[in-house]
This record gives C-alpha cells, structure tokens and sequence, in this order.
C-alpha cells in the first residue's frame, strides 16, 4: 500500500492557482522528487503536505488516513528547509532532541537517539555549539538529524541544498539518499536542480504551472521525456517539428527542416504516416559521422566551447540551430564544416 | 585584527551625544549624590553628613515610598509586557482589521501621561464608565475603588494604558525577526500553540520583552504625574516624596538622597532583568 497518496490536490492563493488537480501516490520507502521551475507548484504542494497549508480541493492521505483537517504537529512529518530554520537560541543537541521533547519521549531514550543520528551524520562534536556557529554543510546535517531522530512518517525536503556550495551539495545529496535508504523513511523532496533529482531520486515528478508533466524514474525522465517542457527542463535538448513520410513497424522516416531522419520510436507511441511530429534528442546523442552510421548531418561550427570532459559545440545546420556535446577530443573551430550522425533510438517523441 | 584607532573627526563627531550625557547627566548624577552627604547643597553649604541618609532611612515614610515605587515599577512593567505581547503576537501574523486596529493602539501613544491620567479617570474612577456599566448589569451592588485605591491598581491600569504603544513597536520588531520558517519547523516537529510560545516567541523575543521591561519599569519607577492624579493618598510615589521633601519640608539634600536611591534602583533592577532574560533564554 502507498505510504503517501495525494488525490485531485487544487490549491490557489486568490487568483493564482498553485496546484492543479494533482493526484500522487508513493510507496512506502520511496524517494520521490518534486521538480520545477520557480512558481510550478512543488513548494505548495510540500506545504500541504506538511499541513502548513490546507487544501482548496482535493485529498492528503498518509496510508488509510486523511489527513486534509490534521494541524501540523499532529501529522508525523518532519521537514528539512531551505533555510534550515534551526532554532537560533538552542544548541544543537537541543534542537536535535525538540522533536522527541515535543512527543514526551523519556530522556534516557531522547539521549539514545540523538547520539546515535549524530553519530551517523558526523555531527558528535557538535553538541554544545548553537546555529551561529555552524558552518552551512554543519547546519544542514543538524536540520537533517533534527527531522529524522523523530522517525517520521514522512521526511520532507524544500530545496535543503540550494545555500550549500557545488561540491558539498553533492557531498550531502549523497548522504541524504544514503540516510533515507538506510532508514526506509518515505521521502517527497523539492528541487529545481534537475542534477540533484536525477542523482537522489527514485520516481521525478515533473511539475510545470501547477500540474504534473511527467512522473518517472530518472532515467525515463531524461531519455524519454514527453513533452518540450521535460525534455526542455530537464538537460540540453535539441527539439524540432517534422512529417513521418515512411513508417516500416516501429522505424519511421521523418522529413525536418533539416533533412529527412530515421527514427526508432517505442513501440506504443508510433505515429500514423503523413502526420507532423515533434521530436527530441540530446546533445550528447550526437556523434563525428564514420561510415556507414545513420542520420548524417553536415553542420557548421558557430562556436566550439572545451569543457575538459566534453566539448560543447553549437552549429547551423542549414538555417537551423542545433547544439552538439563530444566526448572525443578534436580541435573545433568556428566556421569548420563537420559532419555528425544521430544514432536512431536516440529520440522521444513529444507530446506537446 | 588591527585596532581600529579613533581619529580626531570621531572624537568631534562624539562630542554632542556623549559630550552632553558626560557633561549634564553624568554632572546631575554625580551632584545628587554627593548632595545627599550635605556637600555641594543648592542651599549654599558643604559639610559631610550622613544625617540625610540617616533621615530617610529612618522614616516610615520614605520606605513605604520606596516599595510603592518598586511595586508600580515592577507590576507596570510586567503588565505591560504582557497585555503587549499577545498583541503583537496577532500583529505578527496579521488578518483583518490589523491597520485601523494598529492605528487606535497607538493613541495612547501622542498622549501626555497627564492628559492620559485624566482621560482614564472617568473610565475607572468611582462613579465612572466602567463601575457604572457594571452597575447597570447588576453585576456588582456598590462600585469598586479603582482609582486613589490604597495598592495602586489605578497606576498600573493608566501605566499599561498609556505605554502599550510604546511597547507594542518594540516587541513588534523583536517578534518580526523571528523567521516564519523557524516557526513551521517547532510546528512540524510535534510543538503545539503553548510549546512555540514559550520555547520559541518568548526566548527569541526577549531581547525586546527585555528593554521594554526595562524603560517601562524606569517610567513606572520614577513616575510623578500618574502617581498625583491616580496615586493613593499615601504613600506616596518616591518622586512625589521628592517634590514633598524639596518643596515643601525644603530639605534639598534629603530629596537628593532620595534621588540616589532612584537611580540606584533603577541600577540593581535592571541588572536583575537582565539576569532574568538571560535565565529565560538560556532554558531551550
């Protein structure tokens, strides 16, 4: 049975609708990632959760229960925030043992407890010190040990690593999956770091304007988006419109603006013959023609970007722009006229 | 880290704030207090005594002031404080009305403590609105004595009345810094209404309930002019016994004496909030 089920969720604030009509469910012990732009709708949907927020429409419940009218000290959720929110005036071993103070554990059992999740998050030296002397990775673990000591039925993340630099975000991205594996606690994060949701996640939902684009595993969400928006959203994409001039089972032939492509479809999405498609591929998909390999293209080099492990290469393919990522090492240089091939399961086909 | 040296400009830049408090406050404090050992008097003489202290200590008078004083210091700072807090507390979260209801509480607020005084008199005073309507409910058969009442409640009321204002903008700042976040992350852990109050509002607004406690015990302490219109007939407020003392017995150097144990009241009770904030923070 699913641990978290959200069903017709329809939040507004006055005019603005927040959330449209979204229906969840996740499994017990699933990571699932909320991911968006800014304004999609992921935060509020976290705060209904949370009960910080009540819903217009729509049901929370967390395994048989509802939980729409639930305040939220009464709803065993535990939240890690953007901000931390620690408490200023307590040192970290209390701000880590307020939960457990909060749900009248004994204190022998409180001292149990928070030992022990500050000793699996490196955080034993820590005990005496208060927020403000914490450094922002320190912080993060305290907020994390905070939310989980009081095991939680449900953990909630609102973009927890956005204040953190780029390596130690990774570094805590790491140790928050490995905590949550390691204690099977149900967990909704909310990212726009589409890195961090890949890297974290087991199922993304996609969120766009207040509604679901797409729910999948990671790599579903990038090797097969659905729409521009996904496959636009998430990683670099390279998205055009075309005509199926010839279909034979799953493989089509595709008339684009820039040349007819042979395409590999999956197999339930197949389009009819002579209708406009839009398609996508990434540009990593992208590889230096050698004989004999499929959908050549002949492009020419506006600008060629070294990256160390891959060089980024933007160029025009007869009027058209299109943006390629190499992983073999050859000097490119503005104006070189080279040609590339597109393996042919390499696209998606879009829906919108 | 170098010492930052302070420069010429800096000094001058000091000299009206620091330079007046230094040269007439620090001046007053310093003459008061040798005053009431008989030197330097307004009366022209200088002669080492402790006959002024020996005086004041010794009448019934001067002590009953002393407590009095204490009393409508420490009961008007609390109650302030504490009419203030759930005030501000609704403030902090708004809702409807919070405009109209913030310009009305700030009334008092332009309102001389004299005027107020006489505005609050026909409010509670003995035949005024408030014993009137609850004679009118049946709800009591003879009217109570709230005002010139023996144990101050006329002060205290007019006290909390008049500096509410006043202490609602400073509790109101303490409470805006506290973040919305730190409030939803108490809730999301378990805490109800009361936990978040007392383990969350209270300790990180104390530096505000602190300073209001403060200023608003110095104004009770030393108050004269709420003390004449709603004060008992005895005793009287230690700066009304300072009046009586200077103006009337003419005892100049007894009236600083009393002026000395103001200030140094005002000194050991500020020390005492300050330990008591501290307490107050310190329990998480």
């Amino acid at each position: 049975m699913s641990n978290l089920r959200i069903k017709n969720l329809t939040k507004r604030f006055d005019e603005v609708l927040a959330v449209d009509n979204l229906s969840l469910e996740v499994a017990n012990g699933e990571f699932v990632t909320l991911l968006g732009p800014s304004g999609c709708g992921k935060t509020t949907t976290l705060r209904v959760i949370a009960g910080f927020s009540y819903p217009d429409e729509g049901e929370i419940f967390f395994g048989d229960r509802i939980m729409n009218n639930i305040s939220p000290n009464k709803r065993n959720t535990a939240m890690c925030f953007q901000s931390y929110a620690l408490f200023p005036h307590m040192s970290v071993w209390n701000n880590i043992s307020f939960g457990l103070k909060m749900q009248k554990i004994p204190i022998q059992e409180q001292k149990k407890r928070v030992s022990k999740v500050m000793g699996m998050l490196g955080i034993e030296n820590l005990e005496k010190r208060k927020p403000g002397q914490l450094s922002g990775g320190q912080q993060q673990r305290v907020a994390l040990a905070r939310a989980i000591v009081t095991e939680p039925q449900v953990l909630l993340f609102d973009e927890p690593l956005s204040n953190l630099d780029a390596k130690l975000r990774v570094q805590v991205r790491v140790e928050i999956r490995e905590m949550q594996k390691r204690l099977g606690i149900t967990t909704i994060y909310v990212t726009h770091d589409q890195d961090e949701a890949l890297a974290i996640s087991d199922r993304i939902v996609v969120m766009n304007q207040g509604h679901i684009e797409q729910l999948g595993d990671p790599y579903t969400i990038y090797r097969k988006p659905e729409t521009s928006f996904v496959a636009g959203f998430i990683g670099l994409a390279n998205i055009y419109e075309g005509t199926i001039v010839a279909k034979a089972g799953r493989k089509c032939t595709v008339e684009a603006p820039f040349g007819k492509l042979d395409i590999v479809f999956d197999a339930k999405k197949v389009p009819e013959e002579g209708k406009k498609v839009k398609f996508v591929w990434r540009p990593e998909d992208m590889k230096f023609y050698t004989k004999g390999a499929p959908n050549r293209i002949k492009g020419k080099i506006m600008q060629s970007v070294f990256m160390g492990n891959i060089t980024d290469i933007f160029m025009d393919v007869q009027g058209n722009k299109m943006r390629a990522q190499i992983d073999e090492s050859r000097k490119l240089i503005a104006g070189d006229i080279i040609d590339f091939s597109i393996p042919e399961d390499a696209f998606s086909i879009l829906r919108r | 880290m170098k010492k930052k040296e302070i420069s010429p400009i800096d000094v001058l830049m000091l000299i009206p704030g620091v330079g007046f408090i230094l040269l007439f406050i620090g001046s007053s404090i310093f003459l008061t207090f040798v005053q009431s050992f008989g030197l330097f008097s307004i009366t022209g003489k200088s002669l080492f005594t402790l006959e002024n202290w020996k005086a004041i200590l010794q009448a019934r008078e001067s002590i009953d002031s002393l407590l009095f004083s204490l009393k409508m210091g420490v009961l008007s700072s609390i109650g302030t404080v504490v009419v203030a807090f759930p005030v501000a507390l609704f403030f902090r979260k708004g809702g409807t009305g919070k405009g109209i209801l913030g310009s009305i509480i700030k009334v008092p607020l332009f309102i001389p403590a004299l005027v107020a005084a006489f505005l609050i008199l026909n409010l509670i005073s003995y035949h005024g609105l408030v014993n009137t309507f609850l004679m009118r409910l049946h709800l009591i058969s003879e009217p109570f004595r709230m005002l010139n009442d023996k144990f101050g409640w006329g002060v205290v009321f007019i006290q909390i009345w008049k500096n509410l204002p006043f202490v609602l903008l400073i509790i109101m700042a303490s409470l805006a810094s506290i973040r919305d976040d730190t409030i939803d992350a108490a809730r999301n852990l378990g805490a109800g209404y009361w936990s978040i109050l007392f383990r969350i509002y209270i300790p990180l607004a104390m530096p505000g309930i602190l300073v209001s406690m403060i200023l608003m015990f110095i104004k009770a302490f030393g108050d004269f002019p709420i003390c004449s219109v709603a004060g008992p007939i005895y005793p009287a407020s230690m700066a009304q016994r300072m009046q009586i003392m200077a103006t009337i017995y003419q005892e100049w150097d007894q009236a600083a004496v009393l002026g000395v144990m103001i200030i140094v009241t005002a000194f050991i009770v500020i020390w005492a909030y300050s330990r008591l904030a501290e307490f107050v923070k310190g329990v998480d």
